[in-house]
């Protein structure tokens, strides 16, 4: 995998710069696999709200192609 | 330490009065020696090996793992004879200590197992609402209520097997209400679409002062500056989307790929769309990478605001206009085409920077090329001649004309984002932000800030406020309006394209500089047996003068929405797993209801206390084909003739100008059961109902031409009528009369609350109102209904059936809009056999009588002229000089009698708009109907989806007696969905 090869190198120096490089072993993972750290708590609520901003505002975000029509009104 | 702490485990689980955990399966799960020796310890080694085989980095990726983990730890029967999953059953390192002690130092793994559904079905209803907008000149002029949205949605997520997922969703909105189409000064006087004659949106001629200020005259008649702007609004009668997508994924151990697509459906706007994305895991799953590339298609088919189409001008998209005309030449419509693409690519990456927080990165692409304008918005242009000198003031008058938007073919967009989750260990909370920086080359670029609190506050509620504040700048071709200093030809036709101030232009208000502050809370709440129930609420406001750095659109452009919304989660995994514990089969629900027609309600009670019940029923119903009177087809002569009858004493005989092609209902209800007693079973039916109908000018009425109607019907009718939104909610208590093993016997009583709206108005068109849609087009019956059903089911080894009567009575003589649907009573009796043990087949008989409406719609008011003031008896007095008047009476009542026709024609004019059609007199609805409904039912024998039933059935009309004169029926479709635990 050529790729990875380079890019992943680069990921780990913005990541350390961001984490101070700190192993956060699997077993201290508990309060990062509560349903609050979810990425996203309500999936179903952000689409729909996720919809509504982007029939309203110019930047739609970065999912312009997941349907949601025209919203032309 | 560890092991004191599993034994108070135990010892509260067991003073909980459960079980505690037996395994029935042999395996010794153990790390291997050297794996030992690698990790450390024991427990370490046993992690990692779950970490690693589960996944533990992102929501998506973690649930499995958890659910699967506490699974296997804490099983909801607490005794479990599956094997174990992927991740844990292969590992050689697993043993039950081990794994309850790993688990026990990890209290965030105690999660119910709802938040890592391998097997969900969701359901959302949401509503949106927006305020009224400040017009200036026309406050409170009717027809201009606010947009409203409703929507559903509805979702499964299925695990096909251990490593692929399958997901699809249904999701439909329908909205109406008046949205701006152009801006334009004060001084031109938009909005008034009531006043006759002039255009309905600008008055001529506009004058400037020489700095190009508008101007208005003042009460003193003098010319006064005036810059206030004003959006012109155009009210939009209600219109449906429809999307279906799906998303196929297949897990690797460390690596997931998801492929998915779908389709969004409008009467003016279809998309189909594609994407695949994957997600790499790496560094022990403390990193992670996902990427997404993204395709839509997008076709435009609009038909211009009616009323906009003769005042404006999209003359540069000539190419792509049709005209659709009638046989004899009459203009139908034009439609606009154009066609977009979108290609879409984000990547991101998710990072574990400590035990407590999540980092977030990502950056997007979206590269949109074809007709990107918004076909409905209009660009005001004030043409100034440069030959006209300026008056003695120096004032210039301009003409005014409207095109329709222009924006280039391109648009490159791009959006950085960063996001931070802190888990917040005091308050056992986690904190999300957000920011969003996006730009693109049309000019814009806008910030995105977002933070929320996310707080679970004891007996599994969560309360979730948040906050977002969005900032953009305007595009670089917006302008509120245009002046253009070259004479306009009218000649040259209405766009002189080459005279136009620019090549792009747009007067969208989404294009324009502002910013919106919103913020709203979500309280959500996980209930036992794998349900979960988030309701959410938001405010949001949009104003030129929250954008960041000032120098925002004016005030006349801000306006704020609100959005409640109410999603409910059925995981079946944890649904089936305590269905097994409680040594349940789960074949045994079904076989209880498994007898009964999809299209029959209230056959089937819950067998015990606290049992419970979920399910979705849909409905699907069509009217084509002929024009029944009683049960004979009409034709058109006798239709124009004959429908249109008000009825009663003061009814009038109008002529059917319309009659109906098409009328299709889809009736989408969530049925939720409980039983709070052996004996009784109690029922809550939301719905979400939505029609479209269709019709066509009668043969007779071509020719005619009376008021604003006649001549051009074709083109008021040509898009059809279509409505959408929450129906009637139905409330009911079944009673078991008798259950044995082969016979039952219920008794439902309960009501229909007037949830649905009657009050829904066709759009304003030619200065009138549209008036109430037809009755039956309403989404409820506004009135209270009582509900009485009495059913009997019996089975015999294979086979089954049953019989059932039940009724409708309006509880109330007239609903708001003034009239109560009729009355309803049907009987209905079916039998069943079962051709294998999880497939059955229904035949059944059907027997309906309804009665016709009751009332009618109350009048719309009329601003009538008033023969007094029209009429004043001074104008009827003379003097003959010698201090004697006279009256000339024969005069004064001619007068009278001219208004009172005149009052009679406004009567006449709105009847003509709205009650042209068979459908609009109540005369014309129920009647006496059987049918013949042919049905299979499917219970999913075994798997994680056992229990689940389906069933479907066709209701074939062999029998049509109406009353009046309606549409022939084609047969109704119904689905159902439920799952019993």
């Amino acid at each position: 995998m050529r790729t990875s090869d380079t890019t992943l190198p680069l990921f780990w120096l913005v990541i350390c710069f961001l984490s101070a490089c700190a192993p956060v072993q699997p077993w201290e993972r508990g309060n990062l696999a509560k349903p609050q750290m979810a990425l996203d708590p309500y999936p179903l609520q952000s689409a729909l709200r996720a919809h509504n901003y982007g029939s309203r505002e110019a930047a739609a975000g970065g999912n312009a192609a997941q349907g949601g029509g025209c919203g032309c009104y | 330490m560890v092991a004191v702490r599993l034994r108070r485990a135990v010892m509260r689980r067991k003073e909980a009065g459960v079980a505690v955990i037996k395994r029935k399966t042999k395996k010794s799960y153990k790390c291997k020696e050297s794996l030992v020796k690698t990790f450390g310890d024991q427990r370490k080694c046993l992690w990692h090996k779950l970490s690693v085989n589960g996944n533990l980095l992102g929501s998506a990726a973690l649930s499995p793992f958890v659910a699967s983990l506490s699974n296997h730890l804490f099983p909801s029967g607490y005794e479990r004879t599956q094997q174990p999953k992927r991740g844990i059953g292969k590992p050689d390192c697993t043993s039950l200590h081990a794994l309850t002690a790993a688990a026990i130092i990890l209290p965030g793994l105690f999660q119910p197992a709802a938040q890592a559904a391998d097997d969900e079905v969701d359901f959302q209803y949401s509503h949106y609402q927006e305020g009224r907008r400040n017009i200036y000149n026309t406050e409170g002029l009717k027809g201009l209520s606010p947009i409203e949205v409703d929507s559903i949605h509805g979702g499964a997520k299925i695990k096909l097997t251990d490593r692929i997922k399958f997901a699809f969703n249904y999701t439909q909105d329908t909205w109406g209400g008046a949205t701006p189409i152009t801006t334009a000064p004060f001084a031109a006087i938009g909005n008034h679409i009531s006043k006759s004659g002039a255009s309905p949106f600008f008055e001529e001629p506009v004058r400037f002062d020489a700095k190009l200020n508008p101007l208005v005259r003042g009460l003193s008649g003098a010319l006064i500056k005036n810059s206030q702007l004003v959006h012109t609004l155009s009210t939009a009668s209600p219109e449906t989307r429809k999307q279906g997508d799906f998303k196929l994924g297949y897990e690797w151990d460390e690596a997931e790929l998801d492929i998915g697509g779908g389709i969004s459906v409008e009467n003016d706007y279809e998309s189909h769309f594609g994407n695949i994305n994957g997600r790499w895991d790496f560094n022990n799953k403390q990193t992670s990478v996902n990427l997404g590339l993204s395709y839509t298609n997008s076709d435009t088919a609009a038909i211009p605001d009616h009323d906009a189409r003769s005042y404006s001008s999209a003359t540069a998209y000539f190419d792509q206009i049709e005209r659709v005309e009638t046989a004899d030449g009459n203009l139908i419509k034009t439609i606009l085409h154009g066609n977009r693409q979108d290609w879409s690519t984000t990547l991101g990456l998710t990072q574990i920077v400590n035990k407590d927080a999540l980092l977030e990165l990502g950056i997007s692409y979206t590269r949109s090329t074809g007709f990107l304008e918004n076909p409905y918005k209009y660009v005001t242009v004030f043409f100034i001649e440069p030959e006209k000198a300026p008056d003695s003031l120096g004032n210039v008058t301009a003409k005014t004309r409207a095109f329709l938007e222009q924006r280039p073919d391109e648009r490159n967009q791009f959006t950085w984002n960063v996001g931070y989750k802190q888990f917040v260990e005091s308050l056992d909370a986690a904190l999300h932000v957000d920011y969003h920086f996006f730009h693109d080359d049309w000019g814009i670029n806008a910030h995105t800030f977002e933070a929320d609190w996310v707080q679970p506050v004891g007996n599994d509620w969560t309360f979730t406020p948040r906050i977002r504040y969005y900032s953009q700048e305007a595009a670089d071709f917006y302008q509120p309006f245009y002046f253009s200093f070259n004479e306009f030809d009218e000649r040259d036709g209405f766009a002189n394209l080459k005279f136009l101030p620019a090549a792009h232009f747009s007067s969208d208000q989404r294009l324009s500089g502002y910013g919106t502050l919103s913020g709203g809370v979500t309280v959500s709440k996980q209930f036992a047996k794998g349900i979960s129930l988030d309701t959410g609420f938001e405010y949001y406001t949009h104003q030129g003068g929250l954008k960041l750095g000032g120098g925002g659109e004016g005030e006349y452009a801000d306006f704020d929405y609100w959005v409640a919304n109410a999603a409910l989660k059925v995981n079946l995994s944890a649904l089936g797993q305590s269905l097994n514990s409680m040594g349940n089969d789960p074949s045994h629900h079904a076989a209880h209801s498994g007898n009964a027609p999809a299209g029959v309600m209230f056959a089937h009670t819950l067998d015990k206390a606290g049992d419970m019940m979920i399910g979705y029923r849909y409905m699907y119903n069509n009217q084509a084909g002929d024009m029944l009177h009683g049960d004979k087809p009409v034709n058109d002569p006798l239709v124009y003739n004959n429908a249109c009858f008000s009825g009663g004493g003061s009814g009038r005989l109008n002529q059917c100008f319309t009659t109906p092609t098409e009328m299709t209902m889809h009736m989408h209800m969530l049925d939720l059961m409980y039983a709070p007693t052996d004996w009784l079973t109690l029922m809550l039916m939301p719905q979400f109902v939505d029609m479209d109908m269709s019709m066509r000018a009668s043969r007779t009425s071509r020719d005619v031409n009376i008021g604003n109607a006649g001549g051009h019907i074709d083109h008021h009718i040509s898009s059809g009528h279509n409505v959408g939104g929450v129906g009637d909610t139905g409330m009911y208590g079944l009673f078991k009369l008798f259950d044995n093993p082969n016979h039952h016997a219920n008794l439902g009583l309960g009501v229909s609350a007037p949830t649905g709206d009657v009050g829904i108005q066709l759009r304003r068109n030619h200065k009138l109102d549209g008036g109430l849609i037809h009755y039956g087009m309403q989404l409820g019956s506004g009135t209270w209904d009582f509900k009485p059903s009495l059913t009997y089911t019996g089975q015999m080894e294979r086979w089954s059936w049953g019989t059932q009567l039940s009724g409708t009575k309006r509880l109330e003589g007239r609903n708001k809009s003034g009239f109560a649907l009729g009355d309803l009573f049907q009987a209905t009796a079916w039998g069943g056999y079962g051709l294998t043990p999880w497939l059955s087949a229904t035949v059944r008989g059907v027997y309906t009588w309804q009665g016709r409406i009751k009332g009618q719609y109350s009048r719309d008011k009329i601003d009538f002229n008033n023969p007094s003031e029209n009429c004043p008896k001074e104008s009827f007095q003379s003097d003959d000089g010698e201090g004697n008047i006279f009256f000339d009476e024969e005069s004064f009542n001619a007068c009278i009698q001219d208004v009172e026709i005149q009052n009679q024609a406004l009567i006449n004019e709105q009847d003509v708009v709205h009650r042209s059609n068979p459908a609009d007199f109540p005369g014309n609805y129920g009647g006496r109907y059987v049918d013949v409904g042919l049905g299979l039912s499917a219970t999913v024998p075994s798997g994680s989806l056992a229990g689940n039933k389906l069933s479907f059935e066709w209701l074939q009309p062999v029998y049509t007696d109406v009353n009046g004169y309606q549409l022939d029926r084609d047969g109704a479709l119904s689905f159902t969905w439920s799952y019993g635990f």
